[in-house]
């Protein structure tokens, strides 16, 4: 893992209008794989410094270093197809196919038929989409959200390194722009792009960032993980901007799975009771978690509720949803555990497999570091 | 979905059968079958003469106004092109037969024949590009700028833009404005005759003439029916040349 992508002291002056620099002096380097949110309050010159990338805006001064290579001695368009680019309206071509659309960068590439059409099913396979079903419709048979999953896999057609990516989700309603937002991540797992992600909406770039740029009048002003923005904001514009709850912000950057501590008290569904009374003695706890013998979760038993009968868990277990994955945010998990009276949440994997408890305590102590 | 195909070509088809059967009553009833027969050796050549006149004018039209109007759309045409679509716009306003009029008048005066098929043709030409010119532009202007940035940030060339992107997009404007010069070609070429260009409007003319109706028809029903073979294979063509992607529903019902 290198520096794949290095700005120097890059400039960019608007002719006349005063000569105010819209981009001044701004300098960082990317490692390959990493995303950067670029964010700002508009007019910071967020996407003057992201079109210089990809030369749509030319360079007043200073260098930017791709993968070694100094982009101003690089040919603009075979630079341009070798970077991913998306815009925030999209931009489909009308008159294409999806298929089409998704095949424009493998065709002006060259590559064969073959290769093309693999990599056309692949990439709608990535994003979500059913290619049999899409394949051959029109952008204007697509939703919003449908249309910039597509905008996203002819991005990342010609197996750019980097992606350059303009406010992608900023037109797009917010439960769709969530959704799409983990879609992303997902994929970005496995594709480990480079990707410069501009917005202007601080908690999207907390959420998508490994690093944030944040830009103000052209200048930088922090440059740093989310992590470090919110617990370290650099002077008082940058906590300004990230805003009062830095602190609760900090819980989207965290999993459950991070915070959670193992082994909680547990129970076969198919013990007797009286096995259970005594776990709940060891344990000196109110609930136990009861599970099946693949460890799956099947409900909850109150101690309050046992009595003397003989008889099976099974028969006294209620069915619980407080229970969250493995993978979701610290956030939702605090939300979850006040909106249950447990006191505590269950944190299971993809197959429901009980993988530990969540406690607002193990949260704090996260939260601390 | 076969009897809604059946539904869709009944509707289709019955106004034009009907058309076409009021015609060739009117045709047979003023006798025009029977001096067609009689003179059968000029109704192909007056037909073969109608056809060059809408066929090459037409064809003209489409290669200059298309070509005309994009060039009009490039950057380094910007402050150019308001011009030109001020003339072209004042152009297109001139009746069909002051532009005969025109040609017959004008052609003279920097030495050409003011009478024939090439003026006809020439003032054909020159009535019918200027939807074309603008419809290209307007056409090509309409394309949404985001779809444009894409296509440059991926690195597509100015040229593959053009060819791949702008037009393609413009092609339902663009045949929108084929058919209107269509339309004006067809309907001006009859006049062709008044400046010796030749055609059926010969027929038409000299019925009018000598108030016989069986000549006049001769001449007229013909030129009816090739002005709906027009549109007809002009329908056809749109389907071919405009994707699906871009149609609007005016094309698909055409």
């Amino acid at each position: 893992m290198g520096t794949m992508l290095s700005l120097q002291k890059v400039t960019k002056i608007y002719p006349g209008a005063g000569h105010i620099k819209a981009v001044d002096e701004l300098s960082f380097d990317l490692e390959e794989g990493e995303i950067c949110t670029v964010v700002g309050p508009s007019g910071c010159g967020k996407t003057t410094a992201m079109k210089m990338i990809n030369r749509l805006i030319s360079i007043t001064s200073g260098k930017i270093i791709i993968d070694g290579k100094d982009i101003a001695r690089l040919n603009t368009i075979e630079l341009r197809r070798s970077i991913g680019y998306v815009i925030q309206n999209i931009g489909l071509f009308p008159n294409m196919t999806i298929g089409e659309n998704i095949a424009i960068i493998p065709k002006l590439l060259k590559w064969d038929k073959a290769k093309t059409d693999e990599k056309v099913l692949r990439l709608l396979e990535i994003v979500n989409l059913d290619p049999d079903e899409f394949r051959d419709r029109y952008p204007k048979e697509l939703s919003g959200g449908q249309q910039q999953r597509i905008g996203v896999a002819r991005a990342m057609a010609g197996d750019p390194p980097i992606m350059l990516m303009d406010e992608p989700f900023g037109a797009i309603d917010p439960i769709n722009r969530a959704h799409l937002q983990n879609e992303f991540l997902k994929v970005q797992e496995k594709v480990k792009k480079t990707v410069i992600f501009v917005t202007h909406d601080i908690d999207e770039a907390i959420k998508m960032g490994d690093k944030i740029c944040l830009l103000k009048d052209g200048h930088l002003v922090q440059f740093a993980s989310p992590e470090q923005m919110l617990t370290h904001p650099k002077n008082d514009f940058v906590a300004d901007f990230v805003g009062g709850d830095r602190t609760l912000k900090r819980l989207n950057l965290f999993t459950v799975k991070r915070a959670m501590k193992d082994n909680p008290p547990t129970i076969h569904q198919d013990e007797t009771i009286e096995t259970a009374q005594n776990v709940f003695m060891k344990t000196n706890t109110r609930y136990l978690i009861a599970v099946d013998s693949d460890g799956k979760l099947t409900g909850m038993i109150d101690k309050e509720k046992l009595n003397d009968e003989t008889g099976k868990v099974k028969d006294l277990v209620s069915p619980t949803n407080a229970w969250l994955m493995a993978h979701a945010s610290l956030k939702d998990g605090l939300s979850e555990i006040f909106s249950h009276e447990y006191g505590f949440l269950i944190v299971v994997d993809d197959n429901k497999k009980v993988l530990g408890w969540l406690h607002t305590q193990d949260i704090k102590e996260t939260l601390k570091g | 979905m076969t009897t809604r195909i059946l539904f869709h070509l009944i509707k289709r088809l019955v106004p034009v059968l009907l058309t076409i059967c009021f015609i060739v009553w009117l045709y047979t009833f003023y006798g025009a079958w029977d001096y067609t027969i009689k003179n059968i050796a000029e109704f192909f050549k007056l037909i073969i003469e109608h056809f060059i006149l809408v066929i090459i004018s037409m064809f003209c039209a489409v290669i200059v106004g298309v070509t005309l109007g994009t060039i009009m759309t490039r950057k380094s045409m910007e402050k150019m092109s308001p011009v030109i679509m001020a003339v072209v716009n004042v152009w297109q306003s001139v009746p069909s037969l002051g532009v005969l009029a025109l040609a017959y008048g004008f052609l003279p005066l920097i030495g050409l024949s003011g009478i024939g098929m090439v003026p006809a043709l020439i003032a054909l030409f020159f009535h019918a590009v200027a939807p074309i010119v603008r419809n290209t532009y307007a056409g090509i202007k309409s394309v949404s700028k985001d779809v444009i940035e894409a296509a440059t940030g991926m690195g597509m060339t100015k040229k593959q833009i053009l060819f791949q992107i702008e037009l393609p997009n413009a092609m339902p404007v663009i045949a929108g404005g084929v058919r209107t010069s269509t339309a004006i070609i067809v309907g001006t070429a009859p006049l062709a005759f008044l400046i010796g260009g030749g055609g059926l409007g010969f027929w038409i003319f000299t019925g009018i003439a000598l108030v016989d109706m069986g000549i006049m028809m001769a001449g007229a029903v013909p030129v009816a029916l090739i002005a709906m073979l027009f549109d007809y294979c002009l329908g056809v063509s749109e389907k071919f040349l405009v994707s699906r992607g871009v149609r609007t529903d005016e094309i698909e019902l055409a």
